[in-house]
């Protein structure tokens, strides 16, 4: 069946099977920066952004995305234009394998957009769908509080 | 494990019931899809996608709050007239189970459908008086308890009424997990009534062992006309260790869970009274 998503504001048609994973088919197309983990929905490794929420792209049917947003790590920022998200996991040390971070950007993209101002515990509970095995867990609270902290303050994008 | 041939936008409810009654049971409807896709029924082939059918929604009517089936938990967790309805259980609930992902995800309608024995959200909309609008060619509206019991294949659930007459009763949920996102070895959950410091209502529900959430009238009446006290809570305690039926051994003995319903009702009266045991 043919479907069509935006995917990193980019209008785009996928020829994809009515049971296939929307994880398998960003993957499938090149977008390798979703990460395939558990493929059970438990890791937040393959986190997307599904109309601006975040969604485990490993239990979204690709057919129910058909005319919806999808934003990748990627659509975020990337290299050449960091977000300030990803900025600040780089200056708190919040990468180690790297991994899970795609995952855990994208869910902290979500919570910021919603909430500029959270606090410790409302970023951990937009985050508890991500695990890092390599337990990096703290610097990635701080570096989501740091990019928020200078996100209101302008001088980051 | 079977494979899916067809997948189906339908455009409305008559449009998705003419679809599924076509096909019987090779159909099945998708809510969330999280449980399709976990968990694939090898006699289904074509799935029918009911998001265009405008089931997205939290609304106060008449009769109390309207929820959409395909609504999600996170819609739920933000709504500030669930946030309101009860104590505000359901709706902080709604933002704490499973995680953040799939809170995104799981729909309501998908919940109760599917009605897993381990399903958080099914047991306390049980205890909170729900009922479900149904739709098969008809609408009707029963009780979610008796649509648990009387369940039937092809029919699509609409929407979930939270009755305004329980709107000011204070609603609990107590699921006895390892971790957040563990599996629950079981759920108790409560809605209770109280005028000064009389019980004047109050609906037990017990799920998350095999088998699926149930209401026990028999401890209501433990309850009801019963003051606020340590006393009535000890008295249910000893009555839901008797009555309520544990199952067989599965992910933990019987015995062992037995004990946890004397734990959870611990739990109720420290919710309810505000005072620790």
């Amino acid at each position: 069946m043919n479907i069509s998503m935006t995917v990193n504001m980019v209008k785009r048609s996928f020829d994809v099977q009515p049971d296939e994973v929307l994880l398998d088919v960003l993957r499938c197309e090149g977008y390798l920066e979703v990460k395939g983990s558990c493929r059970t929905g438990d890791c937040g490794a393959c986190t997307v952004l599904l109309d601006g929420r975040p969604v485990a792209s490993c239990l979204t049917l690709a057919a129910k995305a058909d005319g919806h947003a999808v934003t990748t790590v990627r659509g975020i920022g990337d290299q050449a234009h960091p977000h300030a998200l990803q900025d600040a996991f780089v200056r708190n040390g919040a990468i180690q394998c790297g991994y899970c971070v795609p995952g855990a950007i994208t869910s902290a993209k979500a919570l910021l957009d919603e909430n500029p101002d959270p606090t410790e515990e409302e970023v951990r509970l937009a985050m508890d769908s991500n695990y890092c095995r390599c337990s990096g867990y703290e610097q990635q609270v701080e570096a989501v509080l740091d990019a928020a902290a200078h996100l209101r303050k302008g001088d980051a994008k | 494990m079977g494979r899916i041939t067809d997948y189906y936008h339908a455009v409305s409810l008559e449009d998705a019931f003419a679809k599924a009654k076509q096909l019987g049971s090779a159909a099945a409807y998708v809510g969330g899809g999280v449980e399709l896709v976990l968990r694939r029924n090898p006699e289904v082939t074509t799935l029918i996608d009911l998001s265009r059918c405008g089931l997205d929604y939290v609304a106060a009517v008449g009769e109390g709050i309207e929820i959409g089936s395909q609504t999600t938990l996170t819609t739920i967790s933000h709504s500030a007239d669930i946030g309101h309805y009860a104590g505000g259980s359901l709706a902080w609930w709604a933002g704490h189970i499973a995680h953040n992902n799939l809170r995104d995800m799981i729909t309501v309608g998908g919940a109760i459908g599917r009605n897993q024995p381990w399903n958080d959200v099914v047991p306390h909309l049980v205890a909170l008086g729900a009922q479900v609008r149904l739709f098969d060619d008809a609408e009707r509206i029963m009780p979610l308890a008796a649509y648990i019991e009387a369940k039937q294949s092809g029919v699509i659930i609409k929407n979930v009424l939270l009755p305004t007459d329980n709107a000011g009763s204070r609603g609990f949920l107590w699921r006895f997990t390892r971790t957040q996102q563990d599996i629950s070895t079981l759920h108790f959950s409560a809605l209770v009534r109280f005028e000064g410091n009389i019980i004047t209502a109050a609906n037990l529900v017990f799920a998350g062992r095999p088998g699926h959430a149930a209401l026990y009238p028999r401890l209501s009446e433990v309850l009801i006309g019963k003051p606020l006290s340590h006393e009535t809570f000890a008295r249910l305690a000893e009555v839901a260790y008797d009555l309520v039926e544990v199952g067989t051994d599965f992910r933990a003995t019987g015995e062992y869970r037995r004990e946890l319903v004397r734990a959870a009702v611990v739990y109720l009266e420290e919710h309810m009274t505000g005072v620790a045991q």
